[in-house]
C-alpha cells in the first residue's frame, strides 16, 4: 500500500499512523516494528534534511510478505545520495570526539535485513526489508 | 506525541515518541538542565539518532562541569538503539525490568 506524505517533519505521525496500521493489521512482530519505524523516520528525515530546494512529496509504500517488511520510499527531483553506502561512525570515540548527527544511516543500515537503491532520472528509490526471526 | 517534565524526585521523566519532529521540544527542556539529573525512561517508546543527538550535546555540555545524565528503565527496542550507536558506552544506563 502507498501514499504520499508531505517533505517535512511533519509528516512523521501520519508515516508512523500509515505503517503500523498495515503491521498490526498483519499481525507483524513488535520486534519487527520498531526497527521498521526507525528505519522509515531516518530515510524520511534524511531525505527532507538534504533536498530542501524540493517541494515534491515522497512516497512510501509498506507490503507485507508473512513476516517480512518491504518500504520503498520513492521521492522525485533529487540529486542522487546513496544511501547504502558505508558510513564513517566511530561508535567507538569517548564522548568528547563525539559530535551530533551522522547517526541515522549508520543505524539504518545496522537495523534493516536488505537495504538497496536506486537512482534514475533524478528519481530515487530507497527499499529496505526487515523480517522476524 | 513525546512529553517531557520533571518527576517528584526531580528525575526528568520522558514519554511517548522522540523523533525529528519532537526535536525542539526536547531541546528546549535540556538545555535547561544544568547539573547531574537521572532521566526516567520508562514510558518513552521510541528514539532516532535524532532523540540521541540531543542527549549526547546534553551529555557533552554537563560534562564540562563534571556531570552526567543517568538513563534509567529503557526498554529493549531503545537499548538496542544505544548498542548500536555506542551510547552505551558513554552514558550510565539502566534496562527496564520486562
Amino acid at each position: 500500500m502507498q501514499r504520499d506524505f508531505p517533505r517535512n517533519y511533519d509528516s512523521l505521525p501520519a508515516i508512523y499512523e500509515f505503517a503500523e496500521d498495515i503491521l498490526a493489521q498483519n499481525e507483524i512482530a513488535e520486534a519487527v516494528r520498531f526497527p521498521v519505524h526507525l528505519a522509515m523516520e531516518e530515510l524520511f528525515t534524511n531525505m527532507v534534511k538534504y533536498n530542501p530546494d524540493c517541494d515534491e512529496d515522497i512516497a512510501v509504500d509498506v507490503d507485507v510478505d508473512g513476516s517480512k517488511v518491504t518500504v520503498v520510499l520513492t521521492e522525485f527531483d533529487v540529486d542522487e545520495f546513496d544511501v547504502t553506502r558505508p558510513r564513517d561512525v566511530d561508535t567507538d570515540a569517548p564522548l568528547q570526539d563525539r559530535t551530533p548527527g551522522g547517526l541515522g544511516l549508520y543505524l539504518l543500515q545496522n537495523i534493516v535485513d536488505r537495504l538497496e537503491y536506486e537512482y534514475h532520472d533524478r528519481r530515487s528509490r530507497v527499499i529496505f526489508t526487515k523480517e522476524s526471526g | 506525541m513525546f512529553e517531557i517534565g520533571y518527576g517528584s524526585d526531580g528525575e526528568v521523566m520522558c514519554s511517548g515518541r522522540l523523533d525529528a519532529a519532537q526535536c525542539s521540544k526536547a531541546q528546549s527542556f535540556m538545555d535547561e538542565i544544568a547539573d547531574a539529573r537521572t532521566l526516567d525512561f520508562s514510558r518513552l517508546e521510541y528514539i532516532s539518532s535524532a532523540g540521541l543527538g540531543i542527549l549526547l550535546k546534553t551529555q557533552k555540555r554537563l560534562a564540562e562541569s563534571g556531570a552526567a545524565l543517568r538513563i534509567i528503565n529503557v526498554n529493549n527496542h531503545i537499548h538496542d538503539v544505544f548498542r548500536y550507536s555506542g551510547f552505551d558506552a558513554i552514558f550510565d544506563i539502566e534496562a527496564k525490568r520486562e
